[in-house]
């Protein structure tokens, strides 16, 4: 291995090390407490809060803006993959396997189209004026450098001799991750437990349809 | 000339952000991502269309905070990460932003990309701001008023006591009994009844229409004489001493009457800041029944109590739905089952239920009078709303959404007339003599 595939598993790994110490720290709170008098269900309203609330046709914030969300929606699922990517990667470092070069090609080509989601995303709040009120640095360089880890990430499945650039791109991603608004990949599920939590034990979710 | 103090309100203030063991505001304050789509569900940047409106620059306003002291990056590199400083200019826009443009009414939440509870950390803002005595004085006053006379009115305990014998004449000669009654401090009753302060000063015939429910449903009950308001302007000022405090003055009533059933009057934050929130201020379970007076109504129904002819009421009507009772309070069905029980003709608005839009009039808005302007400008989307439908009666069981409807009504004309269901279900009575 090069200095970059160990700065790239280094960084990682600090980011996972920090990820997991918050992962841990959150769980340990346990949920909020709660004297009141609970008229629904808790483990109703928290599963529903990750499914029938995340559906898209629940949702002002994709129903009225489906071209952004669905090039959110193509972002996280290239993010996801682009990670693990990542892992399969460091793996065959040490064991000696290989995916089917179409099965490649598909990862590209699908992190091509999510990193230009995740470009269009960038230049959105560059443009729009109330993105702009809202934003700092931050958001910028979060954006920028999920995007570009994307985008990497497709070109060395195509341009294997991009391998520095790749692991390079990918430590930086790992580094900005845990300090960036990118920690919202933890924050994320916790935000929707307690959601569930508070609608859940007030019988308000799951949502009731008039009949 | 700021006060010698300022320094150490604003660490007292700051103090409130620190994480501790409150899982829910580190997620919250750690969730947000700035999508900016959450701008759609919120009627002020509806109606105003400035950025600083958008419920995500609102969140930003606390969450910046927590980052310039609560966390390395941002103690390192503010600018970099969004950290802010607690100053005049950032105090300002708290409280032009947290009091001034949020009713709290959390309709952004459900279409959060995301699911930050939104509402909760504006609480956390206006606790921050409350801890600086920067409330503004028209809704601290209010408070003040509930903690120093027992309702937010500061109605005298002699003028309630007429009022209400007045409507208990009224009674009587309704149902033509001399037995019908509006029972007040009365022990050991099923019912406990609470009232908004608003009934007695302005809508005395509201009392009446539930008491002729009650009357209608033989129902034992009473009504205290000093501790009757189910509001608490707490919930909204920041202040969870004096939320407590307000919460514990019915807490303590009902133990006195020793009364079985807490039953909330028809009002949104008031009925959620005593079911949900009030055992968590005063840190103790309530060992009594706890509900609002939809629900009741509902029990009634269901169990053959009170019957009731939809055939009486014919006119269109259409349900405007407090979002304390309805988003926040899972009753959406229950106030459906009720209306629907009582009036033939219901044509709901677009969105409703859930998705409802506030009134304008919640967050204590109504109390603040600094901001009327900006309050009925934000209640052009209602207006819109109830115009929409067609309907000639707007039923709400919240009399702080009736108040804000009733100034709606005025400004945009609308020409309709706005009903509590206590008083939809007492006209759709029937009362076998």
């Amino acid at each position: 291995m090069k200095w970059f595939n160990y700065l790239a598993i280094f960084t990682a790994a600090i980011c996972i090390t920090v990820f997991l110490y918050r992962l841990f720290y959150l769980l340990s709170l346990g949920l909020p407490k709660d004297l009141s008098k609970e008229t629904g269900s808790v483990n109703r309203g928290i599963i529903y809060s990750f499914t029938g609330a995340m559906s898209p046709m629940e949702k002002e914030s994709a129903y009225l803006h489906l071209p952004t969300y669905t090039a959110g929606m193509l972002y996280h699922l290239g993010i996801f993959s682009s990670l693990l990517f990542f892992v399969w990667v460091i793996v065959t470092k040490f064991v000696n396997v290989t995916l089917p070069s179409f099965v490649t090609t598909a990862i590209a080509i699908f992190l091509v189209i999510t990193s230009l989601a995740g470009f269009s995303i960038l230049i959105k709040r560059v443009v729009s004026k109330e993105l702009r009120y809202l934003s700092f640095a931050d958001d910028y360089i979060s954006n920028f450098l999920t995007t570009i880890s994307l985008a990497a990430t497709a070109l060395y499945i195509f341009v294997p001799g991009s391998e520095a650039i790749y692991f390079v791109t990918m430590a930086l991603l790992f580094t900005w991750m845990p300090l960036g608004k990118t920690r919202h990949l933890l924050y994320f599920f916790f935000a929707r437990v307690h959601l569930g939590f508070f609608y859940g034990r007030r019988g308000a979710w799951p949502t009731v349809k008039k009949s | 000339m700021k006060p010698k103090t300022l320094n150490s309100k604003r660490e007292l203030a700051l103090e409130l952000l620190k994480p501790g063991d409150d899982s829910k505001l580190l997620t919250s304050l750690n969730s947000c991502v700035r999508c900016g789509l959450c701008a759609d569900s919120c009627m002020f940047y509806k109606a105003l269309k400035e950025a600083k409106f958008i419920p995500s620059a609102k969140v930003d306003l606390v969450s910046s905070l927590y980052r310039r002291y609560y966390t390395t990056t941002g103690k390192i590199a503010p600018k970099l990460f969004g950290a802010k400083e607690l100053d005049d200019k950032m105090e300002e826009s708290m409280i032009d932003l947290l009091f001034g443009a949020c009713t709290m009414c959390g309709r952004c939440v459900k279409h959060c990309s995301i699911g930050v509870d939104i509402p909760y950390v504006v609480r956390r803002g206006r606790e921050m701001l409350a801890v600086m005595n920067m409330v503004p004085q028209s809704l601290q006053s209010t408070v003040d008023a509930a903690i120093n006379t027992g309702n937010n009115m500061a109605i005298p305990e002699d003028e309630f006591v007429d009022t209400i014998k007045w409507m208990e004449e009224e009674l009587i000669d309704e149902m033509g009994d001399e037995n019908a009654r509006i029972p007040l401090n009365e022990f050991d009753k099923e019912v406990f009844y609470t009232l908004n302060p608003r009934e007695p000063k302005f809508f005395p015939l509201s009392i009446s229409a539930i008491a002729k429910v009650f009357y209608a449903a033989g129902e034992s009950w009473t009504l205290s004489s000093k501790f009757y308001d189910v509001t608490n302007y707490g919930f909204f000022n920041g202040n969870k001493v004096e939320a407590a405090q307000i919460a514990g003055y019915l807490y303590d009533e009902i133990k006195n009457l020793r009364g079985k059933r807490l039953i909330l009057g028809e009002c949104g934050h008031g009925s959620r800041a005593h079911r949900w929130e009030g055992p968590n201020y005063l840190k103790k379970s309530y060992d009594f029944d706890n509900i609002t007076v939809v629900e009741l109504i509902g029990e009634y129904i269901r169990s053959g109590r009170i019957k009731l002819d939809k055939s009486l009421v014919n006119e269109k009507h259409t349900i405007h739905d407090p979002c304390n009772l309805v988003r926040n309070g899972g009753l959406m069905k229950e106030v459906r089952f009720v209306v629907e029980s009582s009036v033939s003709d219901i044509t709901e608005m677009t969105p409703y239920g859930e998705d409802n839009f506030c009134c304008g009039g919640g967050g204590g808005a109504l109390a603040m009078s600094e901001y009327n302007d900006r309050r009925l400008k934000i209640g052009e989307i209602k207006a819109n709303q109830i115009k929409a439908t067609g309907a000639k009666i707007v039923i709400t069981p919240c009399h702080n959404c009736v108040d804000q409807l009733l100034q709606i009504n005025h400004t945009y004309k609308l020409g309709v007339t706005i009903k509590t269901i206590a008083e939809v279900v007492a006209d759709a009575l029937v009362i076998s003599k």
